[in-house]
């Protein structure tokens, strides 16, 4: 199903090749054409300080992103796979790249800039090796409501430029909790045309989530509940697809443990309990310790600056109770529970399974815009034509517009109906299992009579007299849904 | 362990006074003197906590008691304001208000400890047919025995949160606020543009950085805040605290731990700082009082001395008394200047008010229907509300402002004039340094723009009345902004199939143009309720400090009155004592003189530097 839409955007691009041949815009047409090549692009945005480049590390698993106290991304930063290390900086002015420099300080990629102002710089592209880049291309971007002058506006710029797409695919939104302008760069890239779904490429993360509850040991718990609350919300509903809660420090260092702290954090658990807890109640008792204690006080800082109260607490409680003997079951289980492996499969099922509509999409829409500013030539009227073909014909397209028709609010129907419907357009995932709201070792018997069951149940809907039009459209597409689903058994 | 009284001295001299007031039956001045006393007593000081949600605001309150009172959770948020005060026993109370009538007169029901949490969080109270606007909650504690009332406020800036307006308001009722940010991040501008209009409303703001036991890098994050806030010109200090190690000390009785949760620094500051300020200015004032009292009931024994002393020019003394009499029953009367003052301004102040909200709202009122112009309301209706709610508080609050300053500065002009009458009849009755003993006659200490700090500083006057809670009010829960269900039925998709390309993109416009109307009408709806409320709100306002100031320089007039009436009677009397009476009277007269110096000696000794030696 979508190496044919792959296939046929492919040919799409081949003939707005030759038949925009020299006209002005047209090497939009290899960027489109790289983008439908090249891995999804994800952008990882949010307010300051909310953990982007924290976050961009452990989904990389590997520290790359420099972080710090203060704030610390001021240019947007592209980090992709390739065959060799380097740094390209573009400039704003429009004038060509420049290969930059760079070291590494504790893993993090520090870039020379040369002396050049972060604002004169369009963006940052590191192109790096790396497994976790194989399937997505993060885009670290500023935060916003920053105090720093000319750097919020970069996000805004990237997410939503003037003239363009935004290059993103996909945007990971990171929030505290959620402040009323968080809502702002999400409405930025939330655009209002049917032809572009949304809000489902879109998910929100809180990220620092072990410090909602204070590094509390159930921190964690008490951030779900908040996420599922928000995911509840009807204001962002319509932003993102799903609220998700990260504790990103802690996925980042889980992902990049090393032997050395292993062995610290072993010295520590041998302190007794009630010692370390008094010491645990705050950073600066934990590194004023009593002399005696394990480790030098910078030593304790260190590993405090890697783990967080909440990631310490968690590890002694895992070495006391002896639910990990190694450095590679630590780094398991504070991945559990760091919240990381959830985003991981969320990613995967809400986007790396739906790269090629998501990909497809912006190369469409640039042959669109292309054929809109060149009415006069010939190819113009019969390429829109096979664009709107595709776009018909490719049921996917109907369905995440349909997913964003309901999340906005145009779609009026029973709750249960709503989500019911949600989970079968996939919201929660393409895999037959996952759009009948099965689990995923429910027998092909099973799958096929719920599939059957909820055909007959759409189509009940879908003609029902009180129905109203959009939701008799909306069960339609439902049933094509569970077509393709049924037809896929054989 | 007896700490010595600090206002010990002030309370002796007030009782002195009083106890003169009725020995020379003038029941006129005690009640003044007795009002006073009462302020020195229960010096009200509204500390108010203010800063974005989930800050650890309520943490922060709960930890300065030591009391688990405001609810604190990891999710949801406070949602009313939470009113702290001293009580000698614990209580808790709602301030309700019927749903069915919210611009109704609130209530005040006892409540359970226990209940807080649900009347003061999101959740909202038990009964929905009861608004929720305030709690308020009395336990002994020594912090607040020294009249501290802390206020634990709505964060704002979170999804369902209270507007900014909302804490502002309560900040024009309160003598100090904390504005709390925690140490996880630097602050950020919407921080910045919240802390500039909280110093505007308030002048005594300090800077509170609560979590540092979270965050092992809080001290990085505290310079990096001041150099924030040296750069905005904002510079104070920033106090760094753990609600969480605070509450351990206590359980602990751990002395060190204490230190390390940084909240002596914070009480010091309070004590110190807050609450040392306002018993000064209680201090100054409760002197000036005792001063104008000694002043004046010196004038009717001095009048009575100089007719026994010198019987030959009693009738120019007592010609001089009839016209200080003449003078202080003009100054009671309709006409006098500063009654006349005060009624046309505040005939003015009401219209010029009133314009000031009108323009302000036809302002925002064009902007939302070019803003409404330019996009589908169907889609972005969700985020333009909140715009409106925000937009409107600022121009409520910018009113409330403009009404403020245009309070003081009626009272200050109305003090002058009746301050330069007052003057002379003081003159009149030959009271030494009249000019020094009238600065304070005409002004009480309430509504004296000069002993606060600052001019902007809202009047006392107005506690109570276009308070915060109101505003919350008003701007909370507006039952009309919902969106019409005609904005949300957009055309479905695949209705092209029908309609054919043309025909659906006519329809689409047609539609569009149908809720960018409806839109724009449930704009001018919510302005014209916003309008006519906050209209109505200032009218009162004004009204109520017409009221009170007339009453406040009625009876400093009628004071006056008394004292010329007085003083005229005495002389009179002395004027006809028998000669063999008169040697002895006049020691009498002496005695009571010096008895009255004496206590006005010992009013001047309360604050020595702060009144110029007589003459």
């Amino acid at each position: 199903m979508s190496d044919q839409l792959i296939e046929r955007t492919r040919r799409l691009l081949d003939q707005a090749d030759v038949a925009f041949a020299g006209v002005p815009g047209s090497e939009a047409l290899g960027a489109a054409r790289a983008r439908l090549e090249g891995p999804l692009r994800v952008a990882i945005a949010g307010k300051v300080k909310a953990g982007k480049s924290t976050l961009l590390n452990a989904l990389v698993g590997e520290r790359l992103a420099p972080t710090d106290t203060g704030e610390c991304t001021k240019i947007v930063t592209w980090y992709h796979d390739g065959h060799t290390y380097q740094v390209m900086l573009y400039p704003r002015d429009g004038s060509s790249p420049v290969q930059l420099r760079f070291h590494r300080d504790d893993g993090a990629i520090e870039v020379d800039l040369e002396g050049r102002d972060p604002v004169s710089v369009d963006r940052l592209d590191i192109t790096w090796p790396s497994g976790g880049l194989r399937k997505l291309t993060l885009v670290d971007t500023p935060g916003v409501d920053t105090l720093s002058e000319g750097v919020g506006e970069r996000a805004f710029d990237f997410l939503d430029p003037k003239d363009t797409e935004t290059p993103a695919d996909a945007v990971l939104y990171l929030m505290k909790h959620i402040h009323s302008s968080d809502l702002g760069l999400l409405e930025a890239f939330h655009d209002e045309s049917v032809s572009q779904p949304n809000p489902v490429n879109a998910i929100a993360v809180l990220s620092r989530a072990d410090e909602i509850g204070g590094g509390r040991i159930d921190s964690m718990a008490s951030a779900q509940r908040i996420a599922n609350r928000y995911g509840r919300d009807s204001r962002l509903r319509r932003l993102v697809q799903v609220v998700l809660p990260v504790a990103g420090l802690l996925a980042e260092t889980a992902e990049t443990l090393t032997e050395r702290e292993f062995g610290w954090l072993v010295e520590l658990a041998a302190v007794p309990r009630k010692e370390m807890d008094t010491y645990l109640l705050s950073a600066d008792g934990f590194i004023q310790a009593r002399p005696e204690t394990p480790l030098t006080s910078l030593e304790r800082e260190q590993l405090l600056d890697r783990f967080g109260i909440f990631g310490i607490r968690q590890s002694m409680a895992l070495l006391r109770a002896k639910r990990v003997r190694s450095s590679v079951e630590l780094a398991r289980e504070l991945t559990k529970r760091s919240g990381l492996i959830e985003l991981q499969t969320i990613l995967t099922t809400l986007f790396v399974d739906r790269a090629a509509v998501l990909k497809t999409r912006s190369a469409l829409l640039t042959v669109e815009r292309l054929c809109e500013e060149n009415p006069t030539n010939p190819a113009s009227a019969e390429l829109l034509l096979d664009i709107e073909q595709v776009m018909a014909g490719a049921h996917p397209f109907n369905e995440l517009a349909m997913m964003a028709a309901i999340r906005t609010g145009r779609i009026v129907a029973k709750e249960d109906d709503l989500l019911d419907l949600e989970q079968t357009l996939g919201s929660a995932g393409v895999a037959p299992w996952q759009r009948l709201g099965l689990t995923a070792d429910a027998s092909e018997e099973q799958l096929r009579t719920t599939a059957y069951e909820s055909i007959g149940r759409w189509q009940r809907l879908a003609e029902s007299p009180l129905a109203s039009h959009d939701l008799s459209q909306a069960a339609r597409v439902a049933i094509r849904s569970l077509e393709e689903v049924v037809a896929g058994f054989g | 362990m007896a700490k010595p009284d600090p206002n010990g001295d002030v309370r002796a001299v007030l009782d002195l006074a009083m106890k003169a007031a009725s020995a020379y039956e003038r029941p006129d001045f005690a009640h003044r003197l007795n009002t006073m006393l009462a302020r020195v007593n229960r010096p009200d000081v509204q500390v108010v906590a203010i800063g974005e949600f989930k800050q650890g605001k309520s943490s922060l309150v709960n930890a300065l008691v030591n009391v688990n009172i405001c609810p604190v959770d990891d999710d949801i948020a406070t949602a009313v304001h939470t009113i702290v005060r001293y009580g000698d026993e614990r209580r808790a109370f709602a301030l309700v208000k019927p749903a069915s009538d919210p611009d109704g007169d609130g209530q005040r029901v006892a409540i359970d400890f226990d209940q807080i949490r649900q009347y003061a969080t999101e959740l909202g109270g038990t009964d929905p047919s009861l608004l929720v606007k305030g709690v308020e909650i009395e336990i002994p504690r020594k912090l607040l025995g020294d009249g501290v009332i802390l206020v634990d406020t709505p964060g704002v800036g979170g999804l369902g949160s209270a507007h900014a307006a909302a804490g502002l308001g309560a900040l024009s009722i309160a003598d100090a606020a904390m504005f709390i940010s925690d140490a996880s991040q630097e602050y950020t501008r919407a921080e910045m543009d919240y802390l500039a209009q909280a110093i505007e409303m308030c002048p005594s703001v300090v800077c509170v950085m609560t979590k540092t036991d979270l965050y092992p890098r809080w001290r990085d994050v505290l310079e990096i805040n001041q150099g924030h806030l040296a750069r905005l010109g904002m510079s104070r200090p920033i106090i760094p605290v753990s609600s969480l190690l605070r509450v351990e000390a206590i359980r602990r009785k751990d002395k060190e731990i204490n230190k390390q949760s940084g909240f002596p620094s914070l009480v010091q500051y309070i004590t110190n700082d807050i609450v040392a300020a306002n018993a000064q200015r209680n201090r100054l004032n409760a002197q000036r009082d005792v001063i104008s009292v000694c002043d004046q009931l010196s004038g009717q024994f001095e009048a009575q001395r100089k007719a026994l002393d010198d019987p030959e020019a009693s009738a120019a003394l007592v010609s001089g008394l009839e016209q200080a009499k003449a003078r202080a029953e003009s100054l009671r009367s309709q006409v006098a200047k500063w009654n006349v003052t005060l009624n046309d301004g505040i005939a003015d102040l009401t219209s010029d008010v009133d314009f000031d909200l009108r323009g302000r709202i036809r302002g925002l009122l064009a902007e939302a229907d070019k803003a409404i112009e330019g996009f589908d309301p169907a889609d972005s209706w969700d985020e333009f509300e909140p715009w409106l709610e925000n937009a409107m508080s600022q121009a409520v609050v910018a009113n409330y402002r403009y009404l403020t300053e245009r309070t003081s500065e009626l009272s200050r002009e109305v003090d002058e004039h009746f301050g330069s009458d007052g003057q002379d009849i003081l003159a009149d009755l030959e009271i030494h340094n009249a000019a020094q003993a009238m600065s304070r006659v005409g002004v009480d200490p309430s509504i004296d723009a000069e002993a606060m700090e600052s001019g902007s500083r809202g009047l006392s006057a107005l506690r109570g009345s276009y308070s915060g809670f109101l505003m919350v009010g008003i701007l909370g829960g507006l039952p009309f902004v919902a969106v019409p269900a005609l904005l949300v039925t957009g055309l479905g998709l695949g209705a092209g199939a029908l309609l054919g390309r043309k025909g659906v993109k006519d329809e689409k416009e047609r539609a569009l143009t149908r809720r960018r109307s409806e839109a724009k009408s449930t704009v001018r709806r919510y302005c014209d309720e916003v309008s006519f409320q906050i209209g109505k709100d200032s009218r009162d306002t004004l009204r109520r400090i017409q009221r009170q100031l007339r009453d406040h320089y009625g009876s400093l007039a009628d004071e006056l009155n008394r004292s010329s009436t007085d003083a005229l009677k005495s002389a009179t009397e002395a004027a006809n004592v028998a000669k063999a009476d008169r040697s002895k009277k006049l020691r009498d007269v002496t005695a009571e003189l010096e008895r009255i110096k004496g206590l006005r000696d010992r009013a001047v000794k309360l604050a020595p530097s702060a009144v110029p030696p007589a003459p």
